[in-house]
């Protein structure tokens, strides 16, 4: 199909001058907040004990693990700050990202050994299982580096029950094995009680020679019978019996390589179970780079650093889609559907290191006389409108057709509210794309790259679905809150400000709680909460937005559950008529 | 010989970047319009001296209308 993809439309232009000068402020503003993003991530990964401290104890760290195992230049973190639960230590405990082992594309999870031995904590499950449906979603391998001591036991009450706690994670690997998904594990250290459930439960169990695996240890071996309380003699007792027990904890590499057979294999050293996974990614079923090509990869025709500058970081600033769009796929060249309709969306095919990939992404500013066609005021970009919506759907329903993956882009305020745009169907056309999305069951990946409000943020690209979303990804300028910190005082609080004035009350009152809200939505809008709380499972610095397109892209054509040939192709076909 | 630079859609102007007699830069800022809650900058068209600034702060401008003269 070369007269199609080998060489498409190209599209951008070099920066001007005067955008540099206007934007220099706003890309300072931009690289600082990337700066505070990389601090808060410094302070997560130094959780617990120093490098030196563990490497002390004979042990690598989870980081020092990773670099071993992960192909060099390939590493993707993904949920670098997530901690919903607002752990102290500022971390869920667990490191994972996306990374190539062996030049194959895994979802990779390990527990921070630094802190607790690899506790268990609040918030780790929902981490976990953004890690199972990662990899459930690209069809790709989950490896772990266990090394689990158990349940942080004085907070257990926050993670050990309910339907996403920590007993959720050993379901979801039997689920990506009944689909076919091998879960690969290096095991290290000591995996008592949910740390044995975290050993057992993957498909192969590569074990170091100190490690062990038990449904309980130590730590709950005078629990069992318990009896209302705890004096002197007691406690001497549980000392006496727990010196005895942690001589010989249970489960080591003895009983369950020798006797049970439940390890695969036992390294004498560390990275020898870390050549071990090595050795079992070089098995997985993979097709290889050349396989789905649709063209020879290209770098983009300017530079990513231009991003900076086209991108502003005042919310209320227009700026121009198709320049962030030209910084991000091959060559800057695309091949847009249906450019003469809907002109508040980009719709179109690109390509990421030769593969294809449909990309959506809201345009910004006026968009000329006469649109929406529906009303008789001005359409502006960043909101959805009738056309649009049509738009959207029409394009993700071919893309499932043709087994595109896609690759959204978020800057929106919402969809156009008011009783003539209920009129034009625009409720029932943005739940029709949360259907259309559902039936395509194609992996997707969405970028925030600033504003994430209203159902529009819902719709586009579904951040908030789990098997269809792969990840979302924010950067220094994301923004997703419900609506406008200002908007939402207003909404709050207009009828009470209206009875405190005609009863002849002071305002300050009401105004203070107005601002007060504005500056909690300003709060908690921003990419740093946004982090932590899992609105998007990583910032990304604007010039490393490619990278993280590069792996999903090669990661969603490593092991199609399903393909559609180059030549079968009817997207393509719509758009060239 | 003068060149207008034009308003690409109706809205109030929220800043002015250029005066009378400045020389200035093709695609240098000359102001900035706020419309539907969003502001557009509007950029030189032209390099060249500016010859006339007809809006000031605050004035409502319709599409298409004149905001600044540049001689080049």
């Amino acid at each position: 199909m070369k007269p199609y993809f080998e060489r498409m439309v190209s599209f951008g232009k070099g920066l001007k001058p005067g955008r540099i000068t206007r934007l220099a402020s706003s890309a300072d503003a931009l690289r600082g907040v990337e700066g505070e993003i990389d601090e808060a991530g410094g302070r997560a990964a130094a959780a617990g004990l120093s490098t030196e401290q563990v490497n002390k104890r004979g042990s690598m760290t989870v980081y020092q693990r990773l670099q071993y195992l992960v192909d060099e230049g390939t590493w993707h973190p993904l949920h670098s700050l997530y901690n919903p639960l607002a752990n102290k230590e500022g971390t869920t405990n667990v490191v994972d990202g996306l990374g190539k082992i062996e030049g194959r594309w895994a979802v990779v999870i390990g527990f921070d050994n630094k802190f607790m031995a690899g506790a268990w904590v609040p918030g780790q499950s929902e981490n976990i299982l953004r890690a199972t449906d990662l990899a459930s979603r690209l069809n790709i391998p989950l490896v772990w580096l266990v090394n689990c001591s158990g349940a942080k036991l004085p907070e257990q009450e926050k993670f050990y029950a309910n339907r996403r706690g920590a007993g959720t994670p050993f379901f979801r690997h039997a689920e990506l094995e009944q689909a076919g998904i091998p879960v690969l594990a290096g095991i290290y250290g000591t995996n008592p009680a949910g740390g044995g459930y975290q050993s057992i439960s993957p498909t192969i169990l590569l074990a170091h020679q100190d490690a062990n695996m038990a449904v309980g240890g130590v730590g709950i071996v005078s629990g069992m019978a318990p009896k209302g309380g705890f004096d002197e003699t007691m406690v001497e007792a549980l000392i006496e019996q727990t010196r005895q027990f942690s001589a010989r904890p249970p489960g080591g590499t003895d009983t369950h390589y020798e006797g049970t057979g439940f390890f695969t294999r036992v390294c004498e050293e560390e990275t020898g179970v870390l050549d071990g996974l090595k050795e079992y990614m070089r098995a997985v079923p993979a097709y290889g780079a050349e396989f789905f090509r649709a063209a020879k990869p290209k770098p983009p025709a300017f530079p990513a650093d231009d991003l900076y500058h086209l991108l502003p970081v005042n919310q209320r600033e227009v700026y121009d889609f198709d320049e962030v769009l030209a910084r991000l796929v091959d060559g800057s060249e695309r091949l847009e559907f249906r450019p003469d309709y809907g002109p508040e969306v980009f719709t179109g095919i690109c390509k990421i290191d030769g593969r294809l990939v449909g990309c959506i992404g809201n345009r910004q500013g006026y968009l000329g006389k006469g649109y929406p066609e529906y009303a008789d005021y001005p359409g502006i970009g960043g909101k959805l409108y009738r056309q649009g919506l049509v738009k959207m759907n029409e394009f993700v329903t071919l893309c499932g057709r043709d087994r595109l993956p896609v690759v959204w882009f978020q800057d929106t305020s919402g969809i156009d509210v008011g009783e003539v745009a209920e009129k034009a169907e625009l409720l029932g056309l943005g739940q029709s794309l949360v259907y259309t999305i559902q039936q395509t069951d194609v992996p997707m990946m969405l970028v925030v790259l600033r504003k994430g409000t209203a159902a529009a943020h819902y719709i586009m690209g579904g951040p908030t679905a789990n098997r269809h979303n792969a990840f979302t990804l924010g950067t220094p300028a994301t923004e997703i809150a419900v609506m406008h910190g200002e908007t939402a005082a207003v909404a709050t609080y207009t009828r009470r400000a209206t009875k405190e004035h005609d009863a002849g009350r002071p305002l300050g009152p009401v105004i203070d709680k107005m601002n007060e809200l504005v500056e909690g939505y300003r709060d908690t809008s921003r990419p740093l909460y946004c982090a932590r709380q899992g609105f998007v499972d990583e910032v990304v610095k604007l010039n490393h937005l490619r990278r993280y397109l590069q792996a999903f892209a090669g990661a969603a054509y490593q092991n199609p559950t399903s393909i559609c040939p180059l030549h079968h192709m009817l997207l393509p076909r719509v758009i060239k008529g | 010989m003068a060149e207008e630079v034009l308003a690409p859609l109706a809205g109030k102007v929220l800043s002015v970047a250029v005066t009378v007699g400045e020389l200035i830069e093709e695609d240098a800022e000359v102001l900035v319009l706020e419309a539907m809650k969003m502001e557009t900058v509007v950029y030189a068209s032209c390099a060249g001296t500016v010859s006339g600034v007809v809006v000031k702060v605050g004035d409502q401008v319709e599409e298409d209308d004149v905001l600044v003269s540049i001689e080049n």
